[in-house]
């Protein structure tokens, strides 16, 4: 039918930016640093920064989405496994296992690290739980690439999902493309390396760390290379697209939020630090490179912030639920509440009954 | 399968009046949320036509859950709460429902609302000792499932003053559903996106030049 009606959503807003970006940065983060610890450089301490703060973040994330359900109690129907039988087509039922998962085997793969290290054996509380698991601990060591393997595979589906879960949604140009899983696919690994740069420098401060400095330094580069490069190709896709992803245009690329934000401070200059950082050097200085860290970390909430809030619908009325869920936008009352309220409340519901 | 009704509805944009009465019905029928203006089926009163005033004329829009075909709230839900029956209709069951709202984000019709908490204090009130729903969860159309397998057509259609809401069964190639949609007098909404409504539409807009 002619004459569209155009309007964003109003159901999941900041809190699934928040959830999305520290999923996404949190599950890439146990992908790097176990990878790291396997293939690259043997690495406990990075192995604990990187596996503990994903275990916070997932959580943080996962609480975030716990409390905005409506029925609490029902998500033990997601925390079955067995869903995944039932529900293969759904993507937050995968999501929700490969997170379960993935913080299950990391915090098993860090477990041997945590207990020959007295920081953690001798805290309060965390020491005592710790010894209890002395012998996963041992367990852990013997079939440690195993465990660390599968939490790599459940952290990269952590990753994964996130930007297939939007893509699921059909009717907004913005998010049912190809383009966002690979976006928030190379946006987590470029926040977590961002992350993980933060660590090496900040926290674990050892120079025989040079050479993973400088390799995740090139890695950075290269992914925020390619994320300008799909940032260009949504631009294009965008703004000469569907009649939906040409509003999603004008609000993006109308938003300082997302153009000088994400778009300069997020992308452009950290990927000029990093890059000047790579090829010249910055003369000894951590400075410029934690700089871009942090803003790189920044950039990745904001992706998602706006992604979530620029995505369009596109239907031949108005919306009604979607505007109204959590909003304080008051609708004018429909004539018909007027008429019910006129009503006896324990009105005859024959049909019903009958 | 050739027994298995596919239900389906007509409305005729010519013929609705916009009394509202379907959007009373369906909300006495189901137990919606009025009070916080959350309805299974809605009436849009909109103005269609070019800008100069004797052009523009008054479009009343009944709208509910298509029951579509390859309907993405029901690939998206995580719970298998939202399911659909041999005969077509899409229904949610509040006892698997957690409320994530995927399936509000991913209907493309906004045919999806929150039952809150709040919303089951209020039902307590306003319905009385007849109130049904005890969880909170994502709510929507049913077509009257509950009557529909009693013979009985949806509350909206036994309502509706104009007889623009029509009910029937497509794999019947005697309804007059059937024959509307075959012939493509009704149409159905945004197919393009393969979500297969069962909702169709006959237009009101005839070309006058
Ligand atoms: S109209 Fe929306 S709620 Fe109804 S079946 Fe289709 S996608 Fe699902
Ligand atoms: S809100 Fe309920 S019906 Fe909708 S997707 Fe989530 S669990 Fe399924």
């Amino acid at each position: 039918m002619e004459g569209m009606f155009y309007s964003t959503q109003n159901v999941w807003t900041w809190w699934i930016a928040i959830y999305l970006f520290l999923g996404g940065l949190g599950g890439a983060a146990v992908v790097v640093s176990c990878l790291t610890n396997m293939y690259f450089k043997p690495h406990k301490q990075l192995v604990v920064w990187g596996n503990i703060s994903a275990f916070i973040m997932l959580s943080v994330g996962s609480l975030m989405l716990f409390i905005h359900l409506l029925d609490h109690w029902a998500v033990i129907n997601v925390l079955n496994p067995m869903i995944l039988i039932t529900k293969p087509d759904a993507w937050i039922a995968w999501g929700t296992q490969f997170i379960v998962w993935m913080l299950v085997w990391s915090i098993i793969y860090t477990l041997p690290y945590l207990l020959e290290t007295k920081f953690w054996t001798e805290m309060p509380v965390v020491g005592t739980i710790l010894g209890w698991f002395n012998w996963l601990g041992k367990l852990s060591l013997k079939l440690h690439k195993l465990i660390g393997w599968l939490a790599v595979i459940n952290a990269f589906g952590t990753v994964l999902y996130t930007g297939l879960l939007l893509q699921s949604f059909p009717a907004v140009a913005l998010w049912h493309n190809p383009g966002v899983p690979l976006l928030f696919l190379v946006s987590a690994f470029s926040t977590a390396i961002a992350f993980l740069l933060l660590v090496l420098y900040l926290a674990i401060k050892q120079e025989e760390d040079h050479e993973l400095r400088v390799f995740y330094e090139r890695s950075d580069v290269i992914l925020i290379g390619i994320e300008l490069m799909i940032i260009f190709v949504f631009f294009e896709y965008t703004t000469s697209g569907l009649e939906s992803a040409r509003h999603t245009a004008q609000i993006l690329w109308n938003d300082m939020g997302w153009i000088v934000g994400f778009v300069v401070f997020g992308l452009i200059v950290p990927f000029l630090i990093e890059f000047k950082g790579v090829t010249k050097g910055w003369g000894g200085s951590k400075v410029p490179i934690v700089l871009a860290a942090v803003l790189v970390l920044g950039g990745g909430y904001l992706l998602r912030h706006y992604f979530m809030y620029a995505g369009v619908y596109e239907r031949p009325y108005p919306a009604v639920n979607i505007i109204r869920q959590h909003s304080e936008l008051k609708l004018e009352l429909a004539p018909t509440n007027k008429v019910l309220a006129l009503l006896p409340s324990h009105y005859s519901m024959a049909s019903k009954l009958g | 399968m050739a027994n298995t009704p596919h239900y389906a509805m007509v409305i005729d944009l010519n013929t609705c009046v916009g009394c509202n009465a379907c959007m009373a019905a369906c909300a006495l029928e189901n137990q919606t949320p009025v009070w916080d203006n959350k309805w299974r089926t809605y009436v849009h009163d909109m103005e269609i036509g070019t800008s100069t005033d004797d052009d523009v004329r008054r479009r009343f829009f009944p709208r509910l859950c298509n029951h579509c075909d390859n309907p993405p709230c029901m690939s998206v839900c995580p719970t298998g709460a939202t399911h659909k029956l041999d005969n077509g209709i899409v229904l949610v069951d509040d006892e698997l429902c957690m409320g994530c709202r995927a399936c509000v984000m991913a209907c493309p019709y906004d045919a999806r609302y929150d039952v809150t908490s709040d919303d089951l204090e209020q039902g307590d009130k306003f319905f009385g000792e007849l109130h049904y729903r005890t969880r909170p969860s994502v709510d929507k159309c049913s077509f009257c499932a509950h009557r529909v397998m009693r013979g009985l057509k949806p509350a909206c259609v036994e309502t509706c003053v104009g007889s623009a809401r029509m009910f029937g069964d497509l794999n019947d190639p005697n309804d007059e559903v059937a024959k509307l949609v075959k012939t493509g007098v009704a149409k159905p909404l945004m197919a393009h996106l393969g979500t297969g409504p069962n909702v169709f539409y006959i237009s009101d807009i005839e070309r006058t030049t």
